[in-house]
């Protein structure tokens, strides 16, 4: 009998014991004196890169200690910590709809006085720029690399048949019936992942729709079922060349199959290449732009900021330490050894080792032709991926207009309080208006 | 003295339940209120945020999508729920009677449920995209012969066949741990009146693994209903938005995107049906249980 | 006589009957295998190529799996969390199921105590997740002991229903017995209803030790920034955005499935040894 006790009570003191040494853990202790700056990045793929900087800043700085967290899935831990207000001090996010929307709460720090801005690319300001829902005063992130979208080809395959590269949309088409005709599949999709659907999408956006369509929209001076027409059919043309059932495959599978040499061409971004090459180490890479319009000089190339630091609201005292972080992020010598691990392009100004699969795009980017991905201002919850995709499914012959009629419907749904912020900003300022119109 | 060992025991399950009751408040209770009144706002989960009344509640019920997540939802939980159900109560039979290699067998049906869920993605991903058509076409038969999950019609199916596939293990454990509590004296007289097969389990063991029954219907019913790790690994909502379960739309839309308001709405109508729905069925197999 | 004879004979029809099913198990497992020995180079988007076997027999996708995760770092932050919840767990829960599931034939409010913890297993997690987030962070147990409590609080339904439907077939004369000898409840669960219960609470273990090994959401949003990992959070190294290392990944689940399966292997024994039918007579 008492034994059971007994043996129950041990089983609960050691809970209990092991639950009070648990709540020793965790506290976290300031280091002796020293300026701490915490910044948290979202991308995991690039923590080498980080630690090695973190460590040299770290051996050169006395009064300043730096922390680099990349976690994964960070936006939800960043959702979290701001849940806890544990904030870090600077953010390295996309310039993307979250960027937009922790902006538009008022969380972020303007930080127009950074020297380091006049380094920057125009058009990867502008971006951010465009970026705000409303207009605003001042400057709230510094790019820092970006990467770019089009179509990846196997330029040894290009080289054996002979096949050119295309600068307009018929070309693009002749190319593509020139490569079925060797019997070798042009495209490959993996539409079963949805965010892919908006690879070729946004790659044809930057060419045939006006890149502030959607702060246009809000503004309620245009339509997305005027805009998004021909986009969204030139989109739908591109599945004559593609694989059979291109829903049934993924990201990853497609991946696979370009890097076997299934397909002559890719249409995504810079950001596929580690995994492609993951499974083919050798193969030769290289991208274009897509060219979905008729004339060579109206084509523009997809590039979007990919990684940008933010300044935390509420971290003024701590200024000069983080513009000192930032400075040394943004030393030559550190973007290139950022450059050697990711391939990506640098957001600043200067000469970089570009990583040879974007040497087809490299005139887009020494001449800042370039322009932001659409889908950086659609809310997620809107999931227009996932839409796109069933446009492509639908073969009815109403599926066109089902789709930019519905495009428009969900769009005021799922932007319901922001639409009416933004009237509301241009009743009181339509001065602005013309100025936002004037600047695209 | 027997009033006082009375009185002591309920003294005593009051001692216990009171503190008990306290800490579920505390850690379930307390934060469904807080979620319920987000509910009322358009808080996107970080930031300022403005109260919207009912407005939430009035545009769930006018939104075709969260509309065909339910239908999607509920139809989905049914057939996975009695499929797994039927197969793991066989399944606890088979494992619970007298077999070869019964440890091992055991233990090699538990492993569906601890696989990584990046492992079952995979793995049934490439089964259906690659591994069923092939030996669909092989065989001829034109139905299979295209991914299941590329297809709006069919991709469900995929989504109960991997779902049930891997709760099958949890049930059975339940099951086989009811039929541990059947006494051996039950079946010696059974089987002295000639009760053999179905007519045995159907008048000697059901009766009495009623309440694990109870209890694995509403757990699997409940598992089906929040069905949302099987969506992100095979279809992430597609094939054309036709696999979003409510899970998936409360996951997606209100913690990684901006609904969150509107989301807290959509769970706690959700909460709400799925009690509904198990207070139903627990009435039902208690009242079973007592005429049993 | 005749009982002897039954327990000499074996059920082969059934045993071959679930070793064929266990194809739909083997299958499945085989190509994990063979994945988590394979180097990238070697993935394949074609049927023969995913089912060959690894050109080299090496443990180094294991070795770097291992690496990466600070396995046994991980390792051991899962296992101090699951095997606490787990006790824990066996500890409240059980005497929770006993007195509630005691009370409820005569209790009104015992009845609506069970139904109101029991309704609580319905509310979906992301309702709750933001408020806990910030209750957990103002109560300072933002940490791992917070994710144990956390969880004691999500399988309570649950294990309360099971102990509960336990109970109803172990016959109430035990206690009464017990009390007759004047014995305070409190000391008849522990020397008497307790150690009857163990293949409940070997059942418990295995549910709730499940549920908590494989567990990513409350580590992720609660823990985040102790610095401290499970190991499912550290296999979210694997996946990023734009790519995923499948080989490493896979070996990095299988490993993280030995242990489970292990715990498993020795609760079920406990499963089977049920003391019901002694205590019975």
């Amino acid at each position: 009998m008492s034994i059971h006790k007994k043996a129950a009570g041990r089983l609960m003191i050691g809970a209990a014991a092991a639950a009070a040494l648990l709540c020793g853990c965790g506290a976290k202790e300031g280091e002796d004196g020293k300026t701490v700056v915490e910044i948290v990045q979202y991308k995991p793929e690039a923590v080498k890169a980080f630690e090695a900087l973190q460590e040299k800043f770290n051996a050169t700085h006395d009064d300043i200690e730096l922390k680099i967290d990349s976690p994964n899935d960070a936006m939800t831990i960043l959702k979290t910590r701001f849940i806890r207000e544990d904030y870090p001090d600077i953010i390295g996010i996309g310039g993307d709809i979250n960027y937009s929307n922790f902006l538009d709460a008022d969380m972020l720090m303007d930080i127009s006085d950074y020297d380091g801005l006049k380094e920057i690319k125009e058009s990867y300001l502008r971006t951010d720029k465009e970026l705000e829902f409303v207009p605003m005063e001042g400057i709230y992130a510094v790019p820092y690399m970006a990467n770019a979208a089009g179509i990846l080809y196997n330029r040894d395959m290009f080289e054996e048949h002979g096949w050119t590269i295309p600068e307009t949309l018929d070309e693009f088409y002749g190319l593509c019936e020139e490569i079925q005709k060797a019997g070798i599949q042009p495209l490959y999709f993996g539409f079963k992942d949805t965010w892919t659907c908006l690879a070729p999408w946004n790659a044809i956006c930057v060419d045939l729709a006006p890149s502030d369509i959607c702060t246009q929209v809000n503004a309620g001076t245009a339509k997305f079922a005027d805009a998004y027409r021909p986009v969204a059919e030139v989109t739908k043309s591109l599945l004559s060349y593609a694989q059979p059932d291109p829903y049934a495959y993924s990201y990853n599978d497609a991946c696979t199959a370009f890097a076997r040499g299934q397909s002559a061409m890719y249409v995504i971004g810079s950001y596929a290449v580690p995994q492609i090459k993951s499974v083919n180490p050798d193969m030769n890479i290289d991208s274009f732009v897509f060219p979905a319009a008729n004339s060579p000089e109206e084509n523009l190339l997809n590039s979007g900021n990919d990684l940008q630091w933010s300044v935390m609201a509420g971290k003024e005292e701590k200024k000069e330490a983080i513009y000192e972080v930032l400075d040394f992020l943004y030393e030559d010598e550190n973007i290139q050894t950022y450059l050697d691990d990711q391939s990506a392009v640098p957001c600043k100004k200067g000469d970089f080792k570009l990583p040879s699969m974007l040497d087809g795009m490299k005139y887009y980017i020494e001449n800042d032709k370039m322009a932001d991905y659409q889908d950086h201002h659609y809310p997620s919850e809107m999931a227009v991926d996932a839409m796109i995709q069933t446009f492509l499914m639908d073969d009815s012959d109403s599926a066109l207009d089902t789709f930019l009629e519905k495009f428009d419907k969900e769009w005021v749904r799922y932007n319901r309080d922001l639409i009416a912020k933004v009237q509301k900003f241009y009743e009181k300022n339509p001065d602005k208006l013309t100025e936002g119109g004037e600047e695209s | 003295m027997k009033i006082n060992g009375a009185q002591e025991r309920k003294r005593t399950f009051l001692f216990i339940t009171i503190p008990v009751i306290a800490l579920f408040f505390c850690f379930n209770t307390l934060p469904l209120i807080k979620g319920f009144i987000y509910g009322f706002t358009n808080f996107k989960g970080y930031g300022s945020y403005d109260w919207v009344g009912l407005r939430n509640y009035i545009d769930l019920f006018q939104d075709a999508r969260v509309g065909r997540s339910y239908l999607f939802t509920f139809k989905y939980a049914l057939v996975g729920t009695i499929l797994t159900n039927i197969i793991s109560l066989m399944l606890a039979l088979g494992l619970n009677s007298k077999i070869r290699c019964k440890s091992a067998l055991r233990g090699i049906y538990f492993i569906p449920n601890v696989l990584g869920g990046l492992v079952i993605g995979y793995i049934f991903c490439f089964i259906f995209t690659y591994v069923l058509p092939a030996a669909a076409q092989n065989l001829g038969i034109e139905a299979l012969s295209s991914s299941m999950l590329s297809s709006t019609g069919k991709a469900w199916i995929a989504i109960v066949i991997v779902g049930c596939w891997q709760s099958i293990a949890l049930n059975t454990i339940i099951y086989i741990s009811g039929l541990q509590t059947v006494p051996e004296d039950v079946y010696e007289a059974g089987s002295l009146d000639g009760v053999t097969g179905w007519k045995k389990f159907r008048y000697l063991t059901l009766p009495l693994i009623i309440p694990f029954f109870s209890t694995n219907m509403v757990l699997s019913m409940k598992n089906f209903l929040m069905v949302f790790d099987q969506i992100m690994a095979l279809t992430k909502g597609g094939p054309a938005q036709s696999t979003e379960s409510i899970s998936y739309l409360i996951y997606n839309n209100g913690m990684s995107g901006g609904q969150f308001g509107f989301q807290s709405a959509n769970a706690f109508v959700f909460f709400v049906m799925i009690v509904a729905i198990s207070v139903f069925q627990m009435t039902v197999t208690n009242r079973k249980e007592e005429q049993l | 006589m005749n009982q002897v004879k039954v327990k000499e004979r074996y059920n082969w029809p059934v045993t071959i009957l679930l070793i064929i099913g266990c194809v739909t198990i083997f299958f499945p497992l085989y190509m994990a295998v063979v994945i988590a020995f394979k180097q990238p180079t070697e993935m394949t988007n074609d049927i023969a190529g995913a089912l060959s076997l690894p050109l080299h027999w090496s443990l180094s996708n294991f070795q770097e799996a291992m690496r990466v995760t600070d396995f046994w770092n991980s390792l051991g932050n899962s296992l101090l969390i699951t095997v606490t919840t787990v006790v824990l767990s066996i500890v409240i829960h059980g005497i929770a199921g006993y007195a509630i599931g005691r009370s409820m034939k005569s209790s009104k409010f015992y009845n609506f105590v069970f139904l109101y913890i029991v309704s609580g297993m319905f509310v979906p997690f992301a309702i709750l997740m933001m408020p806990l987030v910030k209750q957990t962070a103002q109560m300072g147990i933002a940490n791992r002991f917070g994710v144990i409590l956390l969880y004691t609080v999500f399988f309570m339904p649950l294990n309360l229903m099971l102990y509960k439907s336990y109970l109803a077939n172990i016959p109430i004369a035990l206690e009464e017995a017990a009390r007759v000898d004047g014995a305070t409840t409190w000391k008849t669960y522990w020397s008497i209803l307790f150690p009857i219960m163990k293949p409940m609470h070997a059942t418990v273990a295995v549910l709730t030790a499940m549920s908590t090994w494989n567990d990513v959401m409350t580590p992720l949003v609660i823990m985040s920034g102790t610095g401290k990992n499970t190991l499912p959070l550290a296999q979210l190294n694997f996946q990023t955005q734009f790519g995923t290392n499948y080989n490493l990944a896979f070996a990095s689940y299988l490993l993280a499935l030995i242990p489970i399966l292990l715990f498993y292997l020795i609760c079920q024994k406990q499963i089977m040894n049920g003391v019901v039918n002694g205590a019975v007579k």
